[in-house]
């Protein structure tokens, strides 16, 4: 460490260790210097408190600075995919034993087969064309009724073509195979979810 | 208003539809091809935990047979076995009576009850008297000035019905028209005929035992209609129905 203020009692003592006289060891450099055989080596403490702060502060600034552009660094990077359980076969399914053991399929058999999907694709596709044919007279309807509608009173009619805000959204339950039993009593009990929930 | 007067009558007139509460019979390519689909799911699985502890046991049963010493269990342990399992499970299911897909309703074809035919879409007729007719129709009611075509098939509605009927009417615009020309004895030139506008709705309270129901009605499927609606007007009708 430079000593950048030097005290005079420092400096009268560098003068008079130079030359090694014997009065050397009766003299101390400084009443700061407390044994006599061993040279200055603590400078009064003076300016010593005002190089610590600044050094110090600096120091810990670029601490900080460091420290930030780490933290940057890391939120910039592309958060963790969370993973598809379904996606992933866990590995106890793929072991050997679990291979099912059928006899294999007969001629007769796929020929039944190859058949039948022919069969249902056809009946899929007139059922497809059964339904669109139903909803073009649907709307065939509609627009006639709007049509007449339009002939008797403009008024009624654009009360007719105004977008009905309620209609949507529509909920509704679905068909079940049985219809609801009336009193019946469903067992007691708790579910408990034990999904993994990830967090990114 | 300064527009001539037209000579068509309107009306209102609500087609109230009980949406169905069961699915539908399979017909015979749908079963075929489920069966297959369950054949083809089976074929290509694995075994499940429950089926490798059913074959285990399996294994484990012909051995203590076949050889003369019991292996490493106890022979106070009881174990309880994937059959047993399988078998309490079936016990159980047996056990459960589910309500009928046919009810009495179907059994003794009374049509104005609404339990009847629960897998499919069941209309709303009412007996109205037209002029000197007392005819089968949508229940209808003639439009009075002020008030939207959609307002006049609810008031329909709610004539036949009464007040606290809960249905949704699907849409401002009418579903269809049934126009008629007045018999010659009292048409008019400002008299023509009339113009009958459809409206859809779903009905959604679940029983309508607080309906004070005035006139004769039934509750009638897509196919029943024709026995007793009028040709041209069933007709019109069938073009907007679904089923």
């Amino acid at each position: 460490v430079a000593a950048e203020t030097v005290s005079p009692h420092a400096l009268c003592s560098f003068s008079f260790c130079s030359s090694w006289l014997p009065q050397r060891a009766l003299l101390r450099g400084s009443h700061w210097q407390s044994s006599l055989l061993v040279l200055r080596t603590s400078l009064p403490v003076r300016a010593q408190p005002k190089k610590k702060k600044k050094v110090d502060v600096k120091r810990e600034q670029a601490q900080k600075d460091r420290m930030k552009k780490k933290i940057k660094k890391l939120e910039k990077a592309a958060p963790e995919l969370i993973p598809i359980e379904d996606f992933i076969t866990p590995l106890k399914y793929s072991e050997s034993n679990r291979v099912r053991s059928l006899p294999t399929l007969s001629p007769e058999e796929s020929e039944r087969r190859v058949l039948l999907l022919k069969k249902w694709c056809f009946f899929k596709q007139k059922q497809d064309e059964a339904e669109k044919k139903a909803i073009k007279t649907l709307v065939e309807s509609q627009q006639e009724a709007l049509k007449e509608l339009r002939l008797e009173s403009e008024e009624l009619y654009q009360a007719a073509i105004r977008r009905d805000e309620g209609l949507f959204p529509f909920e509704r339950d679905g068909p079940s195979y049985t219809p609801p039993l009336p009193g019946y009593d469903p067992p007691e009990g708790k579910c408990v979810d034990i999904t993994k929930v990830y967090t990114q | 208003s300064a527009a001539a007067r037209r000579p068509w009558k309107l009306f209102g007139a609500m087609c109230l539809l009980r949406l169905p509460r069961i699915t539908q019979p399979l017909e015979k390519e749908e079963e075929e091809m489920a069966a297959l689909m369950g054949q083809i799911e089976l074929e290509k699985s694995h075994y499940s935990d429950h089926e490798i502890r059913k074959l285990e046991e399996e294994e484990r049963l012909k051995r203590r047979k076949e050889s003369l010493y019991d292996e490493d269990e106890a022979p106070g342990k009881t174990v309880v076995m994937a059959q047993d399992l399988e078998d309490k499970w079936e016990q159980k299911f047996l056990q459960f009576k589910a309500a009928p897909r046919i009810t009495d309703a179907d059994k003794s074809n009374d049509r104005t009850s609404l339990n009847r035919k629960l897998d499919s879409n069941l209309m709303l007729l009412v007996k109205q008297k037209i002029g000197t007719q007392e005819l089968w129709l949508l229940p209808q009611v003639e439009w009075q000035p002020g008030e939207t075509l959609r307002s006049t098939a609810e008031r329909a509605m709610a004539t036949v019905l009464g007040d606290h009927i809960q249905a949704k009417v699907l849409g401002n615009a009418p579903y269809g028209i049934y126009k008629y020309k007045f018999p010659r004895a009292i048409r008019t030139e400002d008299n023509m005929g009339a113009k009958v506008f459809f409206f859809k709705a779903f009905l959604q309270s679940k029983d309508l035992s607080q309906a004070e129901l005035k006139a004769d009605y039934l509750w009638v499927t897509k196919k029943e209609l024709g026995d007793y609606l009028k040709l041209e007007y069933l007709k019109k009708v069938n073009r907007f129905l679904l089923d």
